[in-house]
Formats: structure tokens, sequence, C-alpha cells
């Protein structure tokens, strides 16, 4: 942001403003809705025939719409470390990355609840859970946190958005009309006085303040739903821990590469600059080495006492069937991003995408990981259970909205690109003024 | 060398006809006969029922034949005796009662037989098969004698219009639990003597009972060939008083149902929800200030 002092606050508003689509942006949509489309047919056909389209069976009752869920909340996470956390803590240069990491939160954690119900396989059960529901199960833990963490996040977004949504109602010349009424509706009222922007800035700084404790819980409880069970891989102590580190390191991993797209995208390289790079790549590489040691901690100590359940689940991955995708996303996910992420030439804009993509693919075979493979083996396993129950891999409607999620979740960050602006105008413009 | 040639074919053709002979009869040990099975029930001399049973004879192994139309008549096959038509389950069974229009000739005679049919399918043959009964009474009495307790069983046989003592019918008497009967006495079973009586000892005592500590008697006659299945109940207070213990699963605990949460659990989570959703209900106020603060600027 250095470069920014030399210009103008209308050079800068006009850099930031939400631009319409290019080509390359209405062919990345089309592709979105597209894969949304299959999976909402895939999601047709699971309603119509019942969840036996999916490969789920008795032993494998949580595939991968559970992984994907964990995925989602994991990701979510993100909000809270780039916009709570480095507030608090007075980072200095994380005003480009904040609304990506907002942005990124709030679609995430949409498609974690969604995801959620495409796994109940009936949707109109969902009001059960509130009628119904018992407060000692942390499955209804979950449901509150995932509700009010989904709220928080988006009041967050909103409240930080209130000052751009003023600029861009002054900017209707050059915006046009298709979003006007959507601006004024969202925040007319806003003028940007010192009465207002104090309340704002408290605001900002409680919802801040209450996020954190939020998204801790939110992936704490998330790592209940298993650790709170006796099954070899899940029944662990570490287990908030590990999943809290992890979802840092995938958002983290996350936000890296939405900076690098928004970055080429919208040709924001004076605002996202290398040196933001370079601090979201110490960031990452923290978090990645973190990770590792909860990893460590995940695997060493029961692999040192190897009980034989443990051995049975341990032995699958390090050299069983699963052995292949665990050590891809050991390696992938975490070591491989560590060794490119310590030297300096790594964390350049190109290197630091290329961990930022191993990082979250890395990220999404180890939630796959956590949920199947102890599934697999049930302390009491059936008598003449059929082969299929004994191995899963997903169905194609599984797949489809597997996928469908993660487009989706991608669709509402380019659709909120689209309307409004990836990097705070009234932020950067505060800061440069400051500077000045 | 010839010889050795033809001991060699002769070795071959031995084999060749064992292996063929094996195919052939694992080739029968894999037919589906099918079995149709016909029994008589009265429970409590109240109104008597018959119970169909269709099964595969599959090698050395009854499987159930579902879905296989019977037609049960009394007396004769003819139309005007049909008892009625049945469709055997999932598990190859079906029942009917007798209907009041044949009452007439249920009271015309002391014995009956029982005609079924089953309609011919595909794989299921036609099938015939009777069960000839005498109508039967069964009662059941209990006389306690100072600390000694006994049930008395009493079969009577009709005959013309005379009720006469059943001897020699073998049946059970006990007590019900789940899943069968408690033998009362130290037999398995018991008797009738010649005077249609079958007496056993009871010497189960402290058996729990219901609340108030009744237990049912049973007698139950099986599969007799001139009787039928017959079956009497009686509840008698000989058991001990038996009170659920709801106490564990009053308890407040994690795993009793909702309305039993643990007070700690529920304040801690009213706590945190409190907190949190009344700390963003205070935010949104912040937000509506803002606005107020818009149109005060604007008036």
């Amino acid at each position: 942001m250095e470069k920014l002092t030399s210009l103008t606050t209308e050079q800068i508003t006009r850099d930031l403003l939400p631009q319409k689509f290019g080509r390359r942006g209405k062919i990345w949509t089309g592709i979105l809705i597209l894969i949304c489309l299959v999976g909402a047919f895939a999601y047709y056909r699971q309603l119509k025939n019942g969840l036996v389209v999916t490969h789920m069976r008795d032993y494998v009752s949580w595939g991968i719409y559970i992984s994907n869920f964990v995925f989602f909340v994991a990701i979510s996470l993100v909000g809270s470390l780039i916009t709570a956390i480095f507030r608090l803590a007075n980072v200095p240069w994380r005003t480009p990355l904040t609304r990506i990491s907002e942005m990124i939160a709030v679609s995430a954690i949409t498609f974690a609840a969604l995801i959620i119900i495409v796994d109940m396989g009936r949707p109109e059960r969902l009001l059960n859970l509130f009628i119904h529901g018992r407060l000692q199960s942390p499955i209804i833990w979950d449901v509150i946190v995932i509700g009010t963490y989904f709220c928080i996040s988006l009041f967050l977004l909103y409240v930080t958005l209130l000052p751009d949504i003023r600029i861009m109602i002054k900017a209707k010349e050059t915006l046009g009309k298709p979003f006007s009424k959507l601006y004024r509706w969202l925040g007319s009222f806003w003028n940007g006085e010192a009465n207002q922007e104090k309340i704002r800035d408290r605001v900002i700084t409680i919802l801040c303040i209450i996020i954190i404790p939020v998204a801790f819980c939110i992936h704490t409880v998330t790592s209940w739903l298993f650790a709170t069970t006796y099954r070899p891989g899940w029944d662990s102590t570490n287990f908030g821990a590990y999943f809290v580190s992890g979802a840092f390191l995938v958002g983290a991993g996350a936000v890296v590469v939405a900076m690098y797209i928004f970055r080429r995208a919208y040709h924001l390289e004076k605002y996202i600059t290398d040196r933001h790079f370079d601090k979201m790549g110490r960031v990452l590489v923290l978090l990645a080495l973190l990770y590792l040691y909860f990893n460590v901690n995940e695997y060493l100590v029961p692999a040192f006492k190897m009980k034989k359940p443990e051995a049975v689940h341990l032995t699958q991955l390090f050299a069983g069937d699963f052995a292949p995708l665990f050590w891809f996303a050991i390696l992938v996910g975490m070591i491989i991003p560590i060794f490119i992420l310590v030297f300096k030439k790594g964390r350049r804009p190109l290197p630091m995408f290329v961990a930022g993509v191993m990082v979250v693919v890395g990220a999404w075979f180890k939630r796959y990981l956590i949920v199947t493979p102890t599934l697999l083996h049930p302390f009491l396993p059936m008598q003449n259970v059929p082969e299929s129950y004994r191995h899963y891999f997903p169905s194609w409607e599984e797949w489809a909205i597997a996928m469908g999620s993660l487009a989706g979740a991608l669709l509402i960050i380019t659709f909120f690109a689209r309307v409004f602006p990836v990097v705070s105008i009234y932020k950067t413009l505060t800061d440069e003024n400051e500077k000045v | 060398m010839r010889m050795k040639r033809f001991k060699i074919n002769r070795s071959w053709f031995l084999f060749l006809a064992l292996l063929i002979s094996c195919a052939a009869i694992s080739q029968d040990s894999i037919i589906r006969t099918p079995s149709l099975i016909l029994r008589y029930f009265c429970s409590d001399n109240k109104v008597p029922y018959l119970f169909v049973q269709s099964k595969w004879k599959v090698g050395k192994k009854y499987e159930p034949a579902k879905g296989i139309v019977v037609k049960l008549y009394l007396d004769n096959d003819s139309g005007s005796n049909l008892l009625g038509k049945v469709t055997t389950n999932e598990d190859g069974d079906a029942k009917a009662i007798i209907p009041p229009t044949l009452k007439p000739v249920w009271d015309n005679s002391e014995t009956h037989t029982f005609i079924g049919i089953s309609e011919a399918t595909k794989e299921f043959d036609e099938t015939r098969i009777e069960a000839a009964i005498t109508k039967t009474k069964i009662t059941i009495d209990t006389l306690t004698d100072g600390e000694t307790r006994s049930i008395t069983v009493n079969v009577s046989a009709l005959n013309g219009t005379d009720w006469v003592p059943a001897k020699d019918v073998e049946m059970k008497i006990g007590i019900s639990r789940l899943g069968g009967i408690l033998s009362a006495g130290d037999e398995d079973t018991y008797t009738t003597d010649s005077t249609g009586n079958a007496i056993v000892e009871f010497k189960k005592d402290s058996l729990p009972g219901d609340v108030k500590g009744n237990i049912v008697l049973v007698a139950r006659v099986e599969d007799n060939d001139q009787y039928g299945n017959l079956q009497i109940e009686k509840t008698v207070p000989w058991g001990v008083s038996f009170t659920p213990d709801n106490t564990f699963f009053n308890q407040r605990t994690l795993w009793s149902t909702r309305f039993r949460t643990p007070a700690w659990l529920l304040f801690m989570a009213y706590s945190i929800v409190i907190g949190v959703w009344g700390t963003i209900v205070y935010l949104v106020l912040q937000i509506v200030k803002i606005k107020k603060l818009s149109k005060n600027t604007t008036t």
C-alpha cells in the first residue's frame, strides 16, 4: 500500500468499486451455476428416491456430506481470524484482507448449514431438531452455535460495509442502476457523521470480541461431534484444538487463494501487494506448523500405544487403503506448503497461490479422512454384513451435491464481489489519510 | 501298456460317474418343495381360529412362502362350507376364524375336519391339507392349602351332547413369561389322568409379578393330534409385587430425555446463549440508533 499515497481519492474509489463481469467472469459464473444445477438435480434425485442413492450404508453413515460440512465450518473460521484477531491485535496491513475473509466466512457457514440439511435426507424433519432436540447432545450445540456464528458473521460483514455503501450510493452514475435500490435499502441512513462512526466503531469492536469465542466454539463443538464417541480416530481430548488449528490453516489458505484471484481479476496490485502476500505467507506457515504439531500429537500418541482398534485404524491410514490419500493430505496440505513458504521467494504471489490451493485441497481430503475410515471399523461389526458396507466411495449424486455446494459457496463470493467492493474503500482511504 | 491305459480309462470313467452322481445329488438338494400346514387354535374356550403356514422346503431347510392363497373349508370342500380365503404374509403365515354363517355346521357335530387347499401358482403346486379335531373344553383352577399351592387343569371332550374327560393329553402348565412358559413344577410337561385332570404343585415362589404381585398361569396343549392347540390362562396373586425403579431414569443426566437435562448444563448453555444473543440484540439496537441519528440530522 506504500504506493497508494500517490493516488487520489477518486482513483482509489474508482479502482475499488465493484466492476461488471468481463468475459472470464461470465464464463466462471456460468460454470459455477452449471455445477450448482447438476448438484440440484442430484439432490432432487436424493429427495425423490431417498438416501439410498448415496453410497452411505449402515457402516459409513457420515460420508462426503459431513466431510464437506466440517470443511465448510473450518474455512468459515477465517472471518474471525483476519477480521477479529487482526483488528484487536491492531495489525496494520489487514485492510485489504478483511472483506475477503468475511465474504468467505459468510458463504462457507451458509453452505455448512445447508449441507447438514442435505445429509439429513428428510429436510422436512429439520424442525424436529428444535422441537425434540436434547440440550445434552453436541448436535444441538452445533445447531445453536452455527446459527449464532452465521448471524454474527453476516452482521460483521454488514456493519463494515456501511461506509462503502454510502460511497456506492454516491457513485450511482459510475455503477449504474442494477444495485442502487439494494444499496439504498441497506445503508441510505449512513451519512458518516462522527456520532454514527463512533457507534459503528463500538459495534465492530464488540462483534470482533464475541466472534472469537463463538468461532472457537463452532469448530470445537464440531470436533466434539466426533470426540464425544469412543471410536478409534475420534476418541481424543486433542480434537478441539486440532480442529481449530486446522480451521485457521485452511481459512488462511482460502484467503490467500482469494487474494490472488481478486488481485488478478480486478487489477488490485496496488492494494493487495507483495507485502500482503509475504505477511500472509508468514501467518500461513505458522498455522501449517501448528496444525502439523497437532497432527503429530493426534497420530503419534495412539500409534505409540497401538491399542487394537486404534491399530486397525492407523494401519489403514498409514499403510492401508487410505494411505495414498492420507500421505497426500499430509504432504500437500502441510509439509510442501511449509517448505514453499519458509523461503522469502515462496511468499511471492504465485507460489503463495499454489501453496494456498494445496492447503485448501489437502484440507478437504483431510476432513474426508477424519470422517470416513473410522466409520468403516465399528466396534461391533455386523454379522454377514454385505460387502458394500465395508467400503465407501461416494456415488455420483454425492459427488454432484458436494461439488455443487462448493460451487455454491464460490458463487456467493462471486456475486458478492460483483455487488460490493472486495477491498474496503472507506478503510483504504482512511488508512491513506492517516498516513498523510 | 494296454492294460495300464485301460486302467486309466476305467478310473477316469469312475471319476466322471462319481462327479455326475454328486451333481445329481446336489441338484436334488436344492429342489424347492411346497409345504402347507394347518393348525387349529382355541384360547380360553372362545372363538377358535385356524392358522395356516406355507413353506418351501429347500434342501433340509424351510423358508416361508409368501403370497400363497389358501381356501379353507369345514368338513368338505364344497362352496357352502367355505370358511374363508387367506393369503400368507411375508412369514408365510395366515389366520382365519370360523364365520358365524357356519355355526349350524359347527354345532352339528363334535368332530370336524378342516380342509386347506392352496391355489396353484407358477412355483407352488395346488396342495391339500386336512386337520381333524374333536371339540374340547379346557379349564384351569387353583387351590391354596396352607403354604402349598396347586394348579388343576381339566380337559374334557365333547361326546354327543356330553363333555367327557380327555385323558393322556400332554400339556405345558406354568407361568407366562416373556418369550414362553416357565413350568410351574419340576416337569416340562404334564399329562391328564382318567378324570381329564392334570395337577401341578406350584413351586416357583418369589417370582416377580406386576405391581400387585399378579402372575399369569397358563396351560397350553400344543399340536395335539385329536384336539389341536388349546390354551387357558388365569391371573393369580402368587408373585412378588414388583415396582419398577424409575429413579435411574428420573435423574438429570447427560443420557436422560430432554426434559431431564442436568441443571449445570442448562445453566451454562442458557448463560452462553443469553450472553451472546443479548449482545447481538444490543448491537442491532445500536444500528437502529444509527438510523435514528440519521433521521434527526435530516430533520
